[in-house]
């Protein structure tokens, strides 16, 4: 079977060079995350943290143990939302689609903390599973929402799929609050956590999601020429040799896998799945194989931004990252609507 | 005036078109009541339905006194009626100063609720309106919010204005982003509006103490747990008012429907309709919003459970009849909120979202075919 369609780039910048310019970019952000701070560290203290690491120095203790897992937690988190919003726009052919707005993420928070609530769970064991238990929470809100969204005769429709999304993510996210307003221990254990938060991350959360975000950058990479086709519209797609069935399963299962291991680590954050793809699509064309490696890179990059902005702006305090990253998304968001109604 | 309107534009996103087959004339039951030089013709089927709601509401309410952490008996009620300040002091205590004027509060919050949803599915034309999903509940929660926290001199009474007035301009604004109310633009872009909002009065939590973010963010999940008297007259006022400017405009709403030559025609002022449905809508919003927080999905479901009930879609009697249902739902789901897990209580807010959603996605089940 050989799929590969091709369509034009719009980029007066070839795909290398854009993916070059952005690894640059990201690096660069990257430095300035861990320089900049309520205590600024400069370029060469991290330089000799990299080489010669001395746990006595506190500037090296705040790089390594504070700023870092949090510089990669956002890095993880980014690329996985920008990767779920990228698959959930080419699963519904619409570029409004977005873990966050259909309840992915409200999924995988009632997941979470309805395995944190259950009274047998031992915190210890679940911790490593909890990723794959976000996935499955994303998974199982989201394939009701196309299940329901698909009946009725036109298919299934940009409306119709964005008010399941919405009211599924408002069941979810009130069956949260309420498990949470009965269960005073649970709250106090994720309060953080649930308004979208990358204060707290910890080196094994990221170690726990390392293993779902593998699986789905594997499932992307395999869907990805498919959805190209997908494109082409679902009869054309089927003439080709491609099972649209099997394709929406595996994109479905791929973006609840990455919107999961985002949550279980960085909470529910918004709206990176909806402006990176978007950013991506207006940059470089609507080739999905190119488009892979590029929103990764652009959604590690706008969460390490959105993170940055979210503790300097107004020191001393913090605003979580969520709040960030709506404050962004939601003018995109209007914009799109504007543009897809017109 | 007995007829439904006919021809009404089915495109509108469903707000008549899933009704045609229940408004269908009778051709009995009806009560003809001749009156001066009019004939006010009733049919039976909505006055049944509106009075039994009426009896239910109050059953509800009667059921809900007797709930409580503090269980009481009818006798104790018939005691505290008949004999006044004899009956002990603790029933009294409880029963007036906590449950009666919760209940009430929660009866006339749900029924505000219900009539600024009807008016704003009437004037948008479109059944996916609802206060809280377009923006003018946060726009109101922000406004109030930033007067509670900064300017705590300003009187209980200024309140429901102060977030009228942050309703209206959210409101505003979404209609000129999005240019046409009619379309499903609107609601997205509310939607959008609301979520910036959210974030807004997010961050302006974050910058208070924990204390007062706590009470603050109690007050948004909306909850009726800290009902008084003290704010009763305020809502009673706001809801009086904004409730004779909806009705006294019904019958140009439901002319409106007909198309917009046509209602010219039939000499009806389409812009001014609109425009005290808009304002009154917000000022039901905020008034709910300034007494008992953040409440949705009832303005949303309401107006369609009233049509659903009462096969009717003229807009007099969708606004009664979705005004009950509103008090029906709110004291409903602050009742079980409040007895479900004792000794712990949960925001009505919370019962509404888990109640409404599912009545919400029937709502979308039923229209799946036109959305």
């Amino acid at each position: 079977m050989s799929v590969s369609v091709t369509s034009a780039s719009r980029s007066a910048w070839p795909f290398p060079v854009l993916l070059l310019a952005l690894v640059a970019f990201t690096g660069i952000c990257a430095c300035l995350y861990l320089m900049l701070g309520p205590r600024t560290i400069n370029f060469a203290t991290i330089l000799n943290a990299i080489t010669s690491y001395d746990s006595g120095n506190f500037d090296h203790r705040v790089l390594v143990d504070i700023r870092l897992p949090r510089l990669l937690a956002a890095i993880i988190a980014g690329a996985n939302l920008g990767l779920s919003g990228m698959l959930l726009q080419g699963l519904l052919r619409n570029p409004l689609a977005e873990p966050h707005i259909l309840g992915l993420n409200a999924g995988a928070s009632l997941a979470v903390v309805l395995t944190l609530a259950l009274p047998t769970a031992s915190l210890a064991a679940l911790a490593p599973l909890r990723p794959f238990t976000a996935a499955l929470g994303g998974f199982v809100v989201f394939s009701i929402t196309v299940l329901f969204s698909s009946a009725g005769r036109g298919g299934l429709t940009l409306l119709k799929v964005t008010f399941c999304g919405i009211a599924f993510s408002a069941l979810a996210s009130s069956l949260t609050t309420a498990i949470l307003l009965l269960d005073e221990e649970t709250l106090q254990k994720i309060r953080l956590w649930l308004v979208g938060d990358l204060a707290g991350v910890t080196l094994h959360m990221l170690y726990a999601s390392l293993a779902p975000s593998a699986l789905a950058l594997v499932l992307a990479v395999f869907i990805a020429p498919r959805l190209n086709v997908l494109e082409l519209g679902d009869a054309v797609a089927t003439g080709l040799g491609i099972s649209i069935r099997q394709i929406r399963f595996l994109t479905i299962l791929a973006a609840a896998l990455c919107a999961g291991s985002a949550v279980s680590l960085v909470g529910p954050i918004g709206f990176v799945g909806l402006i990176v793809p978007n950013l991506v699509r207006y940059q470089n064309g609507n080739d999905y194989r190119q488009a892979v490696p590029l929103t990764l890179i652009s959604g590690a990059t706008l969460l390490i931004l959105a993170d940055l902005v979210a503790r300097m702006v107004l020191l001393p305090h913090e605003i979580p990252t969520g709040i960030a990253t709506a404050l962004i998304g939601v003018p995109v968001f209007i914009m799109m609507v504007l543009r897809t109604s017109r | 005036m007995t007829n439904n309107l006919p021809g009404i534009p089915a495109a509108s996103l469903g707000i008549t078109s899933a009704y045609a087959s229940a408004t269908a004339p009778h051709a009995t039951g009806h009560i003809r009541i001749a009156w001066r030089n009019r004939l006010v013709v009733f049919r039976l089927r909505p006055v049944c339905v509106a009075s039994f709601l009426v009896f239910a509401l109050l059953a509800l309410a009667i059921t809900s006194l007797l709930l409580g952490s503090y269980p009481t008996r009818i006798k104790d009620i018939m005691a505290l009626i008949s004999s006044g300040h004899d009956s002990p002091a603790h029933t009294q205590a409880i029963l007036i100063s906590l449950r009666i004027p919760r209940i009430l509060l929660a009866a006339l919050c749900g029924a505000m609720l219900g009539l600024a949803g009807s008016a704003m599915q009437s004037f948008t034309r479109n059944g996916l309106a609802d206060p809280g999903l377009i923006g003018v509940r946060e726009g109101s929660i922000f406004a109030v919010l930033i007067t509670i926290l900064f300017l705590p001199a300003v009187p209980l009474f200024l309140r429901p204005v102060i977030g009228m007035t942050g309703g209206l301009a959210i409101a505003g604004l979404a209609i000129i982003i999005a240019r046409s109310v009619a379309h499903l633009r609107f609601v997205l872009v509310g939607i959008g509006l609301s979520w910036l909002l959210a974030s807004a009065i997010a961050m302006l939590l974050v910058t208070q103490d924990s204390q007062t973010a706590q009470t603050a963010l109690a007050w948004i999940a909306g909850s009726l747990s800290s009902a008084s008297w003290d704010f009763f007259p305020v809502a009673l006022f706001f809801t009086a008012i904004s409730a004779l400017a909806l009705f006294a405009t019904a019958r140009s709403a439901d002319i409106a429907l007909l198309g917009e030559k046509a209602a010219i025609g039939l000499g009806s002022n389409l812009k001014l309709t609109a425009m005290i449905q808009l304002v009154a809508a917000a000022v039901l919003s905020a008034t709910c919003v300034a007494t008992v927080g953040g409440i949705g999905f009832i303005g949303l479901i309401a107006p369609h459970l009233a049509r659903l009930s009462t096969g009717q879609s003229r807009q007099f009697s969708v606004l009664f009849n979705s005004a009950i249902w509103g008090a029906l739902l709110l004291l409903c789901a602050d009742t079980i909120g409040r007895v479900a897990f004792l000794p712990l209580q949960l925001p009505a807010g919370v019962v509404l979202a888990v109640i409404g959603v599912p009545v919400l996605l029937g709502l979308l089940w039923k229209q799946r075919h036109q959305l």
